[in-house]
């Protein structure tokens, strides 16, 4: 899609810009977990409000960068790729939105756990979190360079996230089963490590978007090629 | 080229005969026709009237020898038209010939005559009749016919001269032609080769033409051209490799977009910078490139105010590097603006600044903590400690403890700052560094009994001398091996060995200490820089014993390198330079 140009550079202009807008959404969704995470480990309350703050930003960014979209598709009637990516990019820029949305429901988290004690010193967490993280970026990677392998990495890393949310919870399970102290406490982490899991889900669906864009054959909704690794 | 003219010319030349071809054939044709019908039409008539001077009885008898005489068809018709007599038919065969036209002219006009194509020959034929008159009463007509394919043929042999004629103009003219077009063409195609090779990129200096028409200018203007070009490619090519030295030696790095925002030039020191994390971004634009929130922040206000924007961005999360971003446009032709993008890396330069705050914050907290205490016990002294001896000579004992620490601080501090300007002179000898261990151990040995550590001196004898001065190798060696008594927890050991590495003979001295955390090894030796802060200020330490070490390392050409494990113990390798010392 490159090297293809259009004979009107202003609308070549349009679409970039599209492109750069959807990307500086995804950067600001990344930074937003990082800062989560951090308000988390570190204790940091103050971070967490930065981030929760920071949301309303994604939010305006979103709306914004789909109602270029729909002004495109209503003036300039974009054909084949063209469509592909405009549509992709309304999808994708729905994901991000939510992404940033649970970043700040993480930060939220992290205000309430900060006034209680630490339940444990958080090692999965931050693993799963710089996993994500990756994936955001990894997926963004994908859709700048048309890559569609970097777009089958991400799908299979949502695996391993989706199982380390699964030993994060049987862990805290053991917690609350010992100490009923620690319930609240450990529900709470349990949901920072669920919306984690569903920022992964989210990567996953922009890898598939991508997939989408490229192809044009829809990958959604498939079971994942690392299903079949499962150990026998 | 050539060919093109060559025809051009010749069918100029072509249309031209045809043209006066046809002119001719129109002009000439029916005048010829004429004249020579004219002609055969007078001597028809002459005939005829010689022939009517005759009684018409004579005539019928001699028609056979006048129509031989005169070379035609002889016909006598009375006044109703009835056929008397024929030269070539039998008169009982033919019609009525009352109705023809010529003798109808004939006889209102004296005169008649008339061309009909004769079905008979196949010919046109020329009819001419003249009446018969006894008085003025008209007895009958005499006739005479003659074919006209005399005229035609006579027309026939004319046109093919003509064509003749044509056809070696013709010749004529394509020789013409190509002269006129070999002559035409040969400087144009001289021209043409010429610009040729020019287009080609081969330097073919200047064109000669002998020629002194209009291709003479033509080539004195493409010359003037090609010298003109040829100074101006070599002016922008001198500029160019100035431009890109300048960029590929300058350490900043340097990007510049296109008209497209898009990364159309990445200079080597930008190159080296980014590889590693971003790869290839050529043809990217700077969000693609950079996936940096900051960067784009910075690079839409300059869209927005189209002036040089200055900012500083950090990239990357695990090892990050602070760049000043300078963002300014590039004159070019209008309507094609470009932008360079510069980054000037200032990590270091920060890191830089964090240490000197934190020596400042440092160095006053260091001082200050001991001045408190010594503050604290001599104003209990004064409001009435001093009547009790016991403990007014306890408040003192420790005041005099923290003024000592404060002097040992201030001389590290000393220290450091002389041997990092230089201003300390470094005796240098070759030094056994046997000896200065020996000369070192009663120093630790007491402190290191008490904590019933063993060190364990691993030194051969035949090692060889290092080039260092005596007293600073001292200092460094019970810097180390204080600050290993110290971190050993009681009945641990410390190991003293040495060996050769590269260039450098290496003392290690190893302890079975309590060791530092990984991430907090590369920060030893910047001062007052602690591990664990309260703990080892308990142990009476300024902080500076690690800096000062660094330091004199390094002013003796050498360096301190630190290997520990978290609760395993310290390895501390002092390298210093080999030096073939006679002694």
């Amino acid at each position: 899609m490159e090297e293809r140009k259009h004979t009107s550079s202003h609308y070549e202009m349009e679409l970039q810009e599209i492109k750069n807008g959807l990307i500086y959404i995804g950067v600001l969704t990344e930074t937003a977990i990082q800062m989560a995470m951090k308000s988390l480990t570190e204790r940091d309350s103050d971070l967490a409000h930065k981030v929760i703050k920071d949301d309303d930003e994604i939010d305006t960014l979103d709306t914004d960068l789909e109602e270029r979209c729909i002004k495109i598709l209503a003036l300039r009637q974009p054909t084949a790729i063209d469509l592909r990516f405009i549509t992709t990019a309304i999808k994708i820029t729905g994901h991000l939105e939510r992404i940033g949305d649970m970043a700040a429901n993480i930060a939220e988290k992290a205000i309430q756990l900060n006034e209680e004690p630490k339940l444990k010193p958080y090692i999965d967490l931050p693993r799963m979190a710089e996993l994500v993280g990756e994936m955001i970026k990894k997926s963004l990677d994908s859709f700048i360079g048309n890559d569609l392998n970097m777009a089958e990495e991400v799908r299979r890393m949502e695996q391993v996230t989706d199982d380390l949310n699964e030993q994060i919870f049987r862990e805290l399970l053991t917690f609350m089963m010992e100490d009923s102290k620690t319930i609240h406490r450990s529900l709470m982490i349990m949901q920072v490590s669920k919306n984690l899991e569903r920022i992964a889900d989210h990567a996953k669906g922009i890898a598939d978007m991508v997939t989408y864009m490229v192809t044009g054959e829809s990958v959604r909704h498939q079971s994942c090629v690392s299903d079949e690794k499962e150990p026998a | 080229m050539k060919r093109n003219l060559f025809f051009k010319i010749l069918f100029s030349y072509l249309v031209i005969v045809c043209l006066s071809f046809f002119i001719l054939d129109l002009l000439i044709k029916d005048e010829i026709k004429k004249v020579m019908t004219d002609k055969i039409e007078a001597e028809l008539f002459a005939y005829a009237e010689l022939i009517d001077l005759n009684p018409a009885q004579k005539m019928s008898d001699q028609l056979q020898q006048i129509a031989r005489i005169s070379n035609s068809r002889v016909t006598l018709v009375d006044a109703q038209g009835r056929v008397l007599a024929d030269s070539e038919k039998d008169i009982i065969t033919m019609e009525n010939h009352f109705n023809r036209p010529e003798l109808q002219e004939a006889r209102l006009k004296g005169k008649g005559k008339s061309i009909r194509f004769s079905q008979t020959i196949g010919v046109d034929m020329l009819y001419v009749a003249i009446p018969m008159k006894s008085g003025s009463q008209i007895t009958g007509y005499v006739r005479f016919a003659r074919p006209l394919h005399d005229v035609q043929s006579a027309i026939e042999k004319i046109y093919q001269s003509i064509f003749l004629a044509m056809m070696i103009v013709a010749i004529i003219a394509l020789v013409i032609a190509l002269i006129f077009s070999y002559r035409l063409t040969a400087p144009i195609r001289a021209l043409e080769k010429f610009t040729e090779r020019l287009r080609q990129g081969e330097p073919s200096g200047s064109i000669i033409l002998k020629t002194s028409d209009e291709t003479k200018n033509l080539a004195d203007n493409i010359n003037y051209l090609v010298d003109e070009l040829q100074s101006q490619i070599r002016l922008a090519n001198e500029e160019k490799s100035k431009l890109m030295t300048a960029f590929t030696s300058m350490t900043e790095g340097v990007l510049i977009l296109n008209a497209e925002d898009k990364i159309e030039f990445v200079n080597q020191a930008l190159g080296n910078m980014l590889a590693e994390q971003y790869g290839d971004i050529n043809g990217k634009t700077l969000m693609e490139a950079f996936l940096n929130a900051d960067l784009q922040k910075s690079f839409l206000k300059f869209k927005e105010k189209h002036i040089t924007v200055v900012e500083e961005v950090t990239l990357g999360s695990f090892e990050p590097v602070i760049l000043g971003v300078s963002i300014s446009s590039v004159h070019n032709y209008p309507g094609e603006e470009k932008v360079m993008v510069v980054f000037h890396d200032v990590t270091r330069l920060k890191k830089l600044e964090k240490i000197r705050v934190d020596f400042v914050a440092n160095v006053t907290h260091e001082i200050r903590t001991p001045l408190t205490a010594i503050i604290g016990y001599l104003e209990t002294i004064n409001a009435g400690a001093i009547n009790n001896t016991d403990d007014a000579k306890r408040f003192i004992d420790i005041s005099l403890k923290q003024a000592r620490r404060l002097n040992r601080l201030v001389e590290d501090l000393l220290v450091i700052s002389k041997v990092e300007l230089g201003e300390i002179k470094l005796h240098f000898e070759g030094v056994s560094v046997r000896d200065v261990f020996v000369s070192a151990m009663p120093l630790v040995e007491a402190k290191a009994g008490l904590k019933k550590i063993n060190i364990q001196n691993n030194l051969q004898k035949n090692l060889p001398h290092i080039w260092a001065d005596r007293d600073r190798l001292t200092q460094i060696l019970v810097n180390v091996l204080d600050n290993a008594v110290k971190f050993t927890p009681e009945d641990g050991s410390i190991f003293i060995d040495a060996g050769q590495k590269d260039n450098y003979i290496v003392l290690t001295i190893t302890d079975t200490g309590i060791g530092i955390p990984k991430e907090e090894v590369q920060r030893l030796g910047e001062r007052f820089y602690r591990v664990e802060r309260s703990r080892s200020r308990d142990l009476g330490g300024t902080g500076l014993g690690l800096s000062i070490v660094k330091h004199l390392m390094i002013a003796h050409g050498g360096k301190m390198e630190i290997e520990s494990q978290l609760g395993r113990g310290t390895k501390v390798s002092l390298f210093f330079p080999m030096r073939i010392i006679n002694c």
